[in-house]
């Protein structure tokens, strides 16, 4: 079985889930509502590994034997999760549920499109200034990127968008990308979804004044029904392997 | 040249000073209660990272920096800024210039001791037990429910359980005890931490680059770092750890990005030996002060890159 992990408000994952059943794959979501109202866990790590149970509300019990794989999109605590939480412990409360959440997801079998991270739990919520260091490093050509103690630090996690940009899907060891992209883009996309520890990663470019292909900024959670049918057989492959 | 950030009379960053002294390598404070006379401001521009930083009267070239070693405390708590406003310049100056300076150190090349993200993972302690039994070292038997039973089912399997925080958040470990048990519906609300208590001597070990210096603890208390606190004692001893343990230990160190760990063992009576976590920003004076052992002379080599691989 393949385990769907997402908010109900992610359109693309429940799409993709939807697309993944029509291959034939066995999906179950899991939305953010389910894992609010989950009535049991248990959470086991030792020298046997790390493995769990679930008991959901509305009666299904999940474990880790059952799963094939993992599409994570759950890049924090569930809303709903949130919503119910108050009193003097909130904040505690809050950052036990995240840390038990990131073992519990690191404890998924099978192949996990993102992985969790301590920095978020579908893969690290990078700086922009980050992923312009590794984009460039991985081989992309990448903006100049500036930041001194004169700008306002709230500004860089809201860069200015650029209008379409296109988008160029990386899924385990394979690269998904609309066809005007030249091929040589697939090397450094695979270097930096590889050094970014993902296993799903979109990466937006646009065209420079110099007629590049110029990275623009990266996401774990990238909209998947921009990938469209070439992504979900990607998906699939990746579940199969 | 070396930068080391923080409030240089702390003690971790005024021993790693007075080291570099020692060793003749060119550093400088970073002192964050002055930092209403600082400013950096830096690029990445094909694929290089560069900049000036300005401490007072002097400025540097951020190229030039060559190693770090980063002790910082939260800037919204800077004595210099009490009284001042949320929103005020200074505040408003304190925060983009720790922003500035923390996403720099994030991709400046160089020995930053440690990066911002690989320390993540002691926010999360079952998440690093698992990442640590990939490395060979053993963590102890843990389970994190909601369900009260299961902690019944647990404690008859293991016999004395402690709990803890999940996080990093009020780690304080405690016995679980009848009065806990009196509460055990409570988790209902919460999943919560259980462990089978390990009993035997605690170690706490510094890996700095490839070096080791293992620390054995005696105490009769169940959390030596609070024995004082609780009418207890605790004795420190530098002491050796097999090979394999010390190779394991430089191995999680690094697979978990960290060039400075202080990593917790316990080794029980019949020479089991157990892993709770690794430490990223360890306060490694208190165990210096009491063994010895030249920590902060190891830690002012690998920032100066004196006989380290």
């Amino acid at each position: 079985m393949i385990l769907v992990i997402c908010e109900e408000s992610d359109g693309g994952a429940l799409w993709a889930a939807n697309r993944l059943c029509c291959q034939g794959l066995a999906v179950a979501i899991i939305t953010g509502a389910d894992l609010a109202t989950a009535e049991r866990w248990v959470h086991r790590v030792g020298q046997a590994g790390a493995v769990f149970e679930l008991d959901l509300a509305d009666g299904r019990h999940l474990s880790g034997r059952e799963i094939r794989g993992v599409l994570n999109r759950l890049s924090y605590l569930p809303a709903d999760w949130i919503q119910r939480v108050g009193g003097v412990d909130r904040d505690y409360a809050i950052q036990e549920m995240y840390a038990f959440y990131l073992s519990w997801l690191h404890s998924l079998p099978g192949p996990l499109l993102n992985p969790p991270t301590p920095q978020g739990l579908c893969g690290n919520w990078r700086h922009p200034s980050v992923w312009v260091a590794l984009a460039g490093r991985a081989g992309l050509v990448t903006p100049t990127y500036r930041q001194s103690s004169d700008d306002d630090p709230d500004a860089f996690w809201n860069p200015a968008m650029v209008p379409a940009p296109t988008t160029v899907f990386v899924v385990a060891e394979q690269v998904i990308a609309p066809p005007m992209l030249p091929e040589q883009l697939q090397n450094p996309c695979l270097r930096l979804a590889k050094t970014a520890g993902t296993t799903l990663l979109g990466i937006d470019f646009t065209l420079n004044t110099a007629g590049e292909w110029c990275f623009v900024g990266a996401s774990m959670m990238p909209d998947l029904f921009r990938g469209g049918e070439p992504l979900i057989a990607a998906l699939a492959e990746a579940f199969a392997a | 040249m070396i930068l080391l950030c923080g409030i240089p009379s702390e003690d971790p960053l005024a021993m790693v000073a007075h080291a570099l002294e020692k060793l003749g390598a060119d550093f400088r404070f970073l002192n964050q209660r002055q930092v209403a006379d600082y400013s950096i401001a830096w690029q990445i521009a094909i694929d290089k990272v560069d900049g000036t930083l300005s401490l007072g009267t002097e400025t540097f070239r951020l190229a030039d920096i060559d190693g770090a070693y980063l002790r910082l405390m939260d800037d919204r708590l800077l004595p210099e800024l009490d009284g001042e406003v949320e929103g005020s310049p200074a505040r408003r100056h304190a925060r983009a210039f720790h922003d500035a300076l923390y996403r720099w150190l994030e991709v400046a090349p160089g020995r930053i001791v440690n990066r911002s993200d690989p320390q993540g993972s002691n926010g999360s302690k079952p998440f690093q037990a698992q990442l640590i039994s990939q490395y060979g070292l053993r963590v102890p038997e843990t389970l994190i429910t909601n369900d009260p039973d299961r902690v019944l089912a647990f404690q008859r399997e293991h016999g004395t359980l402690i709990y803890k925080s999940i996080s990093g958040v009020r780690s304080i470990v405690q016995t679980f005890g009848e009065d806990d048990l009196a509460r055990l519906e409570h988790i209902r609300w919460c999943p919560v931490q259980f462990q089978a208590l390990i009993r035997g001597t605690d170690m706490r070990v510094h890996v700095v680059g490839q070096e080791i210096y293992a620390t054995e603890i005696i105490s009769n208390t169940l959390d030596y770092r609070y024995a004082r606190r609780n009418g207890g004692s605790a004795e420190l001893r530098a002491s050796v750890l097999p090979s394999d343990i010390a190779e394991k230990c430089v191995a999680v160190t690094h697979a978990l990005g960290l060039a400075f760990a202080g990593i917790d063992l316990k080794i029980t009576p019949d020479g089991e030996i157990f892993c709770f976590e690794v430490n990223p920003c360890p306060a490694f004076s208190f165990y210096e002060a009491n063994t010895g052992q030249p920590i902060a002379f190891a830690l002012a080599r690998y920032l100066a890159n004196h006989d380290h691989s």
